[in-house]
């Protein structure tokens, strides 16, 4: 039995490769009037996912009414055209057709899922959602009173508290620090009116993306693109939001919880996504805490340890300013002696680096891990999407083996000593930590 | 990451969009093929073209619910060792090969079942199949490694249970409503109990329960039949069987009550900032493939269908005393089946009134029955999902594995939407009678401290 990893190694080699190409053939489809959609036709299932995109969400909530974004997109599948709300989600609903629209940080977004059977209709009611929402005073009442239960729920949570803590600190007064589900005084300010402006100035052909995959030919996909979206305004409001400035200072807060743990939130500013170094960036976050069980944090402070459960830091690329963020839990009286560890193993990966075989099985991951993002319709819809916000090129899921594989050591080094310094660290811990130092300290945000 | 408690699954607008996104259980028709290996292990292969990976599922049909007396806690600690190194293999070595070759790994305790995942590029499934073969049976369990993972399993629970006012909640309702039934304790175990395991108590029960006849190996992905059982032959295939080479029979959790009466669990803590209630209903009488099964079902997507569910409509659109509901149905257990109903309250809405108003709009839904149209829509919805569950690489194997896993049949899942199809409003009414009819059921109620604003 012992040879039985060598046989695996064997087994590797032996097994045939498989007969579909590496990667799905990604086609861009114009309508007549000229919205783009990027598209992957697959026939193997009768069902077809759309995704939709606008650039620009809950960063435009005006600071008095925070909440509105997600607000108004809620309510556009809740009663459009000639439909009120019960009539709207029955007719979905007969049809099997799944819709979702919302609002996150820097976007709006939405999803139609349907079986091919019933695409007309799944692109009739979208496009009564986009374009002719009713806003019905009923649905915007009850929409309000979910928003303001949900924001309720919310707070009792130790991590959005540590979350919302620190990028309070980090964002300061920037819309990226704003409560997205809003507070119950925001909540009240919100009119009917504000809903139905929000969606006129934000949901614009100017800034709309499309992916579409799945059992649909690209004359479909034109047809319904104008059938859908051509009803929107051409132009929306201009975007003049400024970059996110981090503080000089870095932030170290205290959230008072009871409980037997704490929860540590941190983050620290990272480059942007169109920025050459992105990948090289990309690799160092694996190494220290993207890499799940092999990486240094998580070997450290859980296996070595056992100071934790689980410690993973990741990057958000942002329109106005990425960042790179983590957390872990830990027990109250070890919660100083896990925040230590994790700054001496962020410590010593900065003065230190890292080493050619770290960075390799770091390529290796990340290169031979692309299939696994693409095993359904609307996974594969969503990195279209997404490759479409990060303006990578359609040959992306060919070219992004060769950018990672192209990244020296040199460059890893380099993006280490640039942007992973320790020293600018910004930490929150919500619960009643043992030994740590703190620069502010709050109550948990009840209302 | 490392653990899963099906029925903590369910709080508050969690359970609402899952109802909402309209996938159940076990809706799907997968075309599964089945072999077993010599030694007792089964083998399914679903083929799935969609992409080029594969998902990999090894189950053992043993889990919490067998951790012996004083020992809560034991499978679930056990699964986090089997990350530790084999005989062949140091420590980290396993998630370090799969991830070299860009795969993802993970595994979960049930109170039935415990069961190890890979997702990886199709190509490289003879590397997942050697190396969960490996740990199968060569597991190492080095003192110090032993210790320091205690100490993780203790810091888990923690953060999930002990430091969380849901994850207390849970615990209460699982013991009001189980009592000395296995499903009455935390599959994560009690905190005194997990800190009395040994390395030798984790040797003792890996010997015993994981073994090739008492596995399920299920294979979701671009493959070939002819490569999947090539390499299973060639590295699970050599695992020795403890005992006959059949496969083990399933040990079934019969429910036996000492006290049927409804129960009530109201807890108060000052951390709670929104009430939640729900009621959990045991059917100790109903067996998962009968007809009464098939219509919870129905009755349960007629309840509890997004924003078309009976509920909904009733209490969160006319009524206004709920911000959201929902209703599920757990057939897939080796133990009684269940179910459940949770609200949360709107903004000034008395829990204990609404909980009178559940009950009255239920006792009056008994009565008037259901209609065709009623029925008709959520048979359809559900065939529909069946389709949609189609387009997931893990859901053949997790729905396939389960099944199988907690001792119920291939074609319970197969032949589902042909059950489904097959329930006529008289056996929707006659399910929903049933379960109003049970005594073995709890109500609860998490609500924020007495006397807090509200």
């Amino acid at each position: 039995m012992k040879k039985i990893i060598l046989c695996a190694a064997c087994a590797l080699f032996l097994f045939p490769a498989i007969a579909q190409a590496a990667t799905p053939k990604v086609t861009e489809v114009t309508s007549r009037s000229g919205i783009k959609a990027w598209l992957v036709e697959d026939h193997t299932l009768p069902l077809i996912s759309l995704r939709f995109a606008f650039r620009g969400g809950v960063e435009f909530d005006p600071a008095d009414k925070q909440g509105l974004a997600v607000l108004a997109t809620s309510l556009l599948t809740q009663g459009a055209g000639p439909y009120d709300d019960k009539a709207f989600q029955d007719r979905l609903s007969s049809r099997s057709i799944q819709m979702e629209i919302g609002a996150s940080r820097d976007e709006i977004s939405g999803e139609v899922k349907t079986l091919t059977r019933e695409k007309k209709e799944a692109f009739r009611l979208l496009a009564l959602a986009l374009t002719r929402p009713r806003f019905d005073q009923e649905a915007f009442d009850r929409a309000v009173r979910q928003q303001l239960t949900a924001q309720k729920m919310q707070k009792a949570k130790a991590d959005w508290q540590g979350r919302y803590a620190l990028y309070r600190a980090v964002f300061g007064e920037h819309p990226y620090g704003y409560r997205s589900l809003g507070t119950p005084q925001s909540l009240a300010q919100i009119t009917r009116e504000d809903a139905k402006t929000f969606i006129c100035d934000h949901m614009a052909k100017d800034r709309l993306m499309v992916a579409v995959v799945g059992a649909i030919t690209p004359k479909e996909v034109s047809d319904a693109l104008d059938s859908t979206f051509g009803g929107l305004p051409a132009q929306g409001a201009v975007d003049t939001l400024a970059p996110v400035v981090w503080p000089k200072e870095t932030a170290s807060i205290l959230v008072k919880r009871e409980g037997t743990q704490t929860d540590i939130h941190f983050a620290l500013p990272m480059l942007r996504r169109d920025d050459p170094d992105w990948y090289a960036a990309e690799i160092a976050n694996y190494i220290l805490g993207g890499g799940g069980f092999i990486s240094r944090l998580m070997k450290q402070v859980r296996a070595q340890e056992g100071l934790t459960y689980g410690i993973s830091t990741g990057l958000a690329p942002m329109d106005k300013g990425s960042m790179l963020a983590g957390s872990l839990s830990a027990d109250n009286d070890k919660a100083g002696k896990a925040w230590d560890m994790v700054r001496d193993v962020w410590q010593g990966f900065y003065d230190g680096g890292v080493s050619e075989a770290e960075v390799q099985a770091a390529k290796d991951y990340l290169t031979g891990s692309l299939p696994l993002s693409l095993t359904s319709t609307d996974a594969l819809a969503s990195v279209l999407l997404a490759m479409q916000q990060e303006k990578l090129g359609k040959d992306y899921l060919d070219t992004r083996k060769a950018s990672l594989e192209a990244v020296t050591l040199a460059d890893v080094q380099r993006v280490i000593v640039a942007w992973f310094d320790p020293a600018q660290l910004s930490v929150s811990f919500v619960g009643a930590p043992e030994a740590v130092s703190v620069t502010e300290t709050h109550n948990m945000i009840l209302e | 990451m490392r653990h899963y408690i099906g029925s903590l699954v369910l709080a508050s607008f969690c359970a609402v969009f899952l109802s909402l996104s309209g996938v159940p259980a076990q809706a799907a028709v997968f075309h599964p093929e089945t072999y077993t290996l010599a030694n007792g292990m089964q083998v399914v292969i679903v083929k799935n073209r969609l992409s080029a990976a594969v998902a990999q599922m090894v189950w053992i049909k043993t889990g919490a619910a067998d951790d012996p007396a004083g020992h809560s806690g034991l499978a679930h600690y056990l699964e986090h060792m089997m990350f530790k190194g084999t005989a062949t293999l140091p420590t980290g070595g396993f998630s370090a090969l799969i991830a070299a070759q860009g795969g993802e790994e993970n595994a979960f305790t049930t109170h039935d079942t415990t069961a190890y995942h890979e997702v990886i590029a199709a190509d490289r499934l003879g590397l997942v199949m050697a190396l969960e073969a490996d740990r199968l049976h060569a597991l190492r369990f080095a003192p110090d490694e032993a210790k320091s993972e205690l100490a993780v399993v203790m810091s888990e629970r923690q953060e999930r249970t002990d430091n969380e006012p849901q994850g207390i909640f849970w615990e209460k309702m699982a013991a009001a409503l189980y009592g000395a039934h296995p499903y009455g304790r935390p599959v994560i175990g009690w905190q005194n109990e997990i800190a009395s395991i040994t390395p030798d108590d984790a040797r003792a029960f890996y010997r015993q329960a994981y073994a090739p006849d008492n596995a399920i190996l299920v294979v979701s992905g671009n493959v070939e039949t002819q490569d999947v059982l090539r390499l299973a032959s060639g590295t699970f295939g050599r695992l020795a069987s403890a005992g006959d080479v059949a496969p083990r029979e399933v040990k079934p959790l019969r429910f036996a009550p000492t006290s049927p009466k409804p129960q009530k669990v109201e807890m108060h803590d000052p951390r709670v900032t929104q009430p939640i209630w729900v009621r959990q209903i045991l059917l100790p009488q109903v067996k998962a493939d009968s007809r009464l099964s098939f219509a919870l079902d129905v009755l349960s997507e007629i309840l509890s269908s997004g924003e078309v569910g009976l509920l909904h409509r009733h209490f969160v659109m006319e009524k206004q005393t709920a911000s959201a509901m929902a209703a599920s149905y757990d057939s897939v257990r080796r133990g009684p089946v269940s179910f459940s109903l949770t609200a949360v309250p709107a903004p000034q809405a008395d829990p204990h009134k609404l909980e009178k108003e559940i009950d009255v709009y239920l006792q009056a839904l008994a009565k008037r029955g259901f209609s065709a149209a009623e029925v008709g829509a959520a048979q359809r919805r559900l065939e529909d999902a069946a389709i949609f569950a189609r387009d997931r690489l893990m859901a053949p194997a997790q729905i396939l594995g389960e099944a199988l896993a907690v001792g119920q049949t291939m074609s319970s899942v197969e032949d589902w939407p042909d059950h489904i199809r097959a329930v006529t409003p008289a056996d929707v009414s006659i399910a929903l009678r049933t379960l109003l009819a049970s005594p073995h059921a709890v109500t609860g109620l998490l609500a924020p401290a007495k006397g807090a604003s509200e």
